[in-house]
């Protein structure tokens, strides 16, 4: 299993968007992906949109992250990823 | 089809204009009552069988709404449908609604009912605004499921030529999956003049007439219609008498204006010469086509929130700065007024606030924006930098006096000064402020002073003035457009104008009906904002009048007593003045004390 503190960067926060993002991410590895919100220890799936939109994970949100399973190193870099690029909104979408 | 049926006739609002013999396509708005039934526990297997059948209808159905979100409004807007299909997919959901199924042998609607409500409660608790208002897309996701049940195929796959949609309630979103361009007319049982159905109705041209209140259930698809909003009517099965008196009618007139041929462009002019501009009302991007269509000399007002209420989001600084480029080029050297966000109220209450008591009079508009800088500096910004580009200029919503105007202005000031100091390209604009509160009008000499421009809301300052909710349809008897007080309101403020020498800007819908228009130019405004679908009707009226003579019966109508005295005073003075522009289709009907809906001209 493989652990990494994660920070959420993007202003709106893990909404649905985002939340979609993650879900698609996180999907397409075999191993578990769990997120835990430190401050008050809510733990969600990361294949579950609902289960993430649940985090209510804002802006500045610390997030531990674990990933277990075969692919376990890939999953964990593509998600970190995700998480430093902020979801891809800042300041990259300009279409109307 | 139903030939046979007994002609009847329904009294609604009409609230875009026009007449339309159709077919009626039923629309379930997406509110059910979920009913509870026991499920022998031999059935479990199916009723489980049923809810995945309902979902993968649902998922087919929102990924044909993302693909037209797509097309209609951008990817960017589409996204959240994405969400909805993973919402779908979601093993959590699923498997919680099965074993809800399996535990407590109940029918698979209430199961995803009384799941759906757990997961609403609990985002019901978050603490963040702008996540907890997420909970809208659960809700959304449910409610689709709950209609997939019943078996409804997506609602308008199937628009036949002349589909009138008949609905209890157009939820935005539901208007999202409209087709438009097989859309012939709109019923429904409940909205009004401002609602979001009325508005977008009004923006794309179509006929609607709401507040049927028991219309929708009366209804079957195909049954034939005959919508006719300028009499605030719908008939349903009309009988070969009607139908015919009807067809001669729409033959006669323009009964769908967008089909009209390229329009005159420039101010139009009064008989003796007086020159009125007209701009247009936008607020969706399919309405942009409509400004240059229409003839109107730029946009004089851009409904800002339209933005938000997209994509049920704040849009960042650089999404707004792109959306207001494409008004200004829409604009073109008339330019665009950019109303900034008029949130709260009846627009988007759920976004930020907490229910409020009375959002009318609640944290809105422009005190919404100074109760949320951030938003409002952010929306400031992102206008500096697109007028560098385009002409564009701010107006304030729901200004209450100065100090709201001076707040305002600081803070496009400073933002200004910032992008400055960041050597980012931007342009500054004029401020106007919107006068839509009797408090503007009072103040109406001394905000002159401190602003460009004004621009009077009238659909606002019929309501503030009166006290008189227009949704309401309890007391449309009270909604009176002509009401003295109204007048005196609108003389007041154009008087002010005047006197400091700014322009003023008359929107809402005073200015896109023709006997209000003739009162307007009579009270001296010559500068309307309108739906660009009524410039044609608004032109021909100035067209045919005397701006002399509509001065003198304004006058006249500041001295009546009462709306109904007003409306008298018109119909009798316009129709012998004007008989070529003015008859009983559009003058105000005289009002019969039994007659609850009447609420102005087209009656």
């Amino acid at each position: 299993m493989v652990e990494r503190t994660l920070l959420i960067k993007q202003r709106l926060g893990l909404h649905a968007r985002a939340a979609a993002k993650l879900v698609r991410v996180a999907s397409a590895f075999q191993s578990q992906v769990q997120l835990r919100r430190l401050e008050g220890d809510v733990t969600a799936d990361a294949k579950s949109i609902l289960s993430v939109l649940m985090l209510a994970a804002g802006r500045g949100t610390e997030l531990q992250a674990s990933a277990d399973g075969v692919d376990e190193e890939a999953a964990m870099d593509a998600i970190e990823r995700l998480f430093a690029e902020g979801f891809g909104e800042v300041e990259a979408e300009t279409s109307l | 089809m139903t030939q046979s049926a007994q002609e009847i006739r329904f009294q609604g609002l009409g609230v875009s204009e026009g007449i339309v013999i159709g077919q009626v396509l039923r629309m379930h708005d997406g509110t059910q009552r979920v009913y509870r039934w026991r499920i022998a526990p031999a059935d479990v297997a199916a009723e489980c069988e049923r809810f995945r059948a309902a979902v993968t209808l649902a998922s087919r159905q929102v990924l044909a709404i993302k693909e037209q979100a797509e097309k209609r409004f951008g990817k960017d807007h589409a996204y959240i449908f994405d969400a909805h299909l993973l919402l779908l997919e979601d093993e959590k959901l699923i498997g919680d609604v099965e074993r809800h199924i399996t535990a407590e042998h109940v029918n698979a609607e209430w199961a995803v009912k009384v799941i759906g409500d757990r997961f609403l409660y609990l985002y019901s608790e978050i603490k963040d605004d702008y996540l907890r208002e997420r909970g809208s897309d659960i809700e959304d996701v449910m409610r689709r499921l709950l209609v997939a049940f019943s078996g409804v195929q997506s609602q308008n796959r199937d628009l036949s030529e002349d589909a009138v949609v008949v609905s209890q309630d157009l939820l935005p979103s539901a208007v999202a999956e409209l087709d438009l361009d097989h859309t012939r007319a709109l019923a429904t049982d409940t909205g009004g003049w401002t609602s979001h159905t009325a508005i977008l109705a009004r923006g794309v041209g179509i006929p609607a007439v709401v507040g049927l209140r028991d219309f929708y259930r009366r209804t079957k698809t195909g049954d034939r219609i005959i919508v006719d909003s300028t009499r605030n009517l719908v008939i349903l099965h009309p009988s070969p008498a009607t139908l015919e008196r009807y067809q001669a009618e729409t033959t006669s007139r323009e009964s769908r204006p967008r089909t009209a041929a390229r329009a005159e462009t420039g101010p139009a002019r009064t008989q003796d010469g007086v020159a009125v501009t007209l701009r247009a009302n936008v607020e969706v991007p399919s309405e942009f086509d409509a400004v240059e269509a229409y003839g109107a000399s730029g946009v004089g007002l851009y409904r800002s929130e339209f933005l938000l209420a997209r994509r049920g989001a704040l849009v960042s600084e650089d999404e707004q700065r792109v959306a207001y480029e494409a008004i200004a080029r829409v604009a073109g050297d008339h330019g665009a007024v950019i109303r900034l966000f008029d949130l709260g109220g009846d627009n988007l209450r759920e976004q930020f606030q907490e229910q409020e008591k009375n959002p009318a009079l609640g944290l809105r508009a422009i005190r919404f924006g100074l109760a949320n800088e951030s938003v409002m500096r952010e929306q400031v910004r992102a206008i500096l930098r697109a007028a560098a580009n385009g002409l564009l200029k701010i107006v304030l919503p729901m200004v209450a006096d100065l100090s709201d105007v001076r707040r305002a202005q600081a803070i496009i000031q400073e933002e200004a000064k910032n992008l400055r100091e960041s050597k980012i390209n931007f342009k500054e604009v004029s401020v106007g402020a919107m006068i839509e509160v009797p408090s503007a009008v009072f103040m109406a000499n001394k905000i002159a002073q401190v602003v460009d421009f004004f621009e009077l809301g009238t659909n606002d300052l019929v309501q503030y003035t009166l006290a008189v909710d227009r949704g309401n349809d309890e007391v449309a008897d009270w909604f009176r457009t002509l009401h003295p007080a109204v007048l005196h309101s609108i003389d007041q403020s154009l008087k002010a104008g005047r006197q400091a020498d700014i322009p003023v800007i008359v929107c809402g819908e005073m200015a896109s009906t023709p006997a209000y228009v003739v009162l307007l130019v009579g009270l001296g405004a010559t500068d309307l904002s309108m739906t660009p679908s009524a410039i044609p009707r608004v032109r021909r009226a100035i067209a045919g009048i005397e701006a002399e003579s509509a001065r003198r019966i304004a006058e006249d109508c500041l001295n009546c007593d009462t709306a109904d005295e007003v409306e008298g005073l018109i119909r009798d003075r316009f129709t012998q003045l004007w008989p070529e522009v003015f008859d009983s289709t559009n003058l105000p009907a005289p009002r019969q004390s039994q007659n609850r809906h009447r609420s102005g001209p087209g009656s």
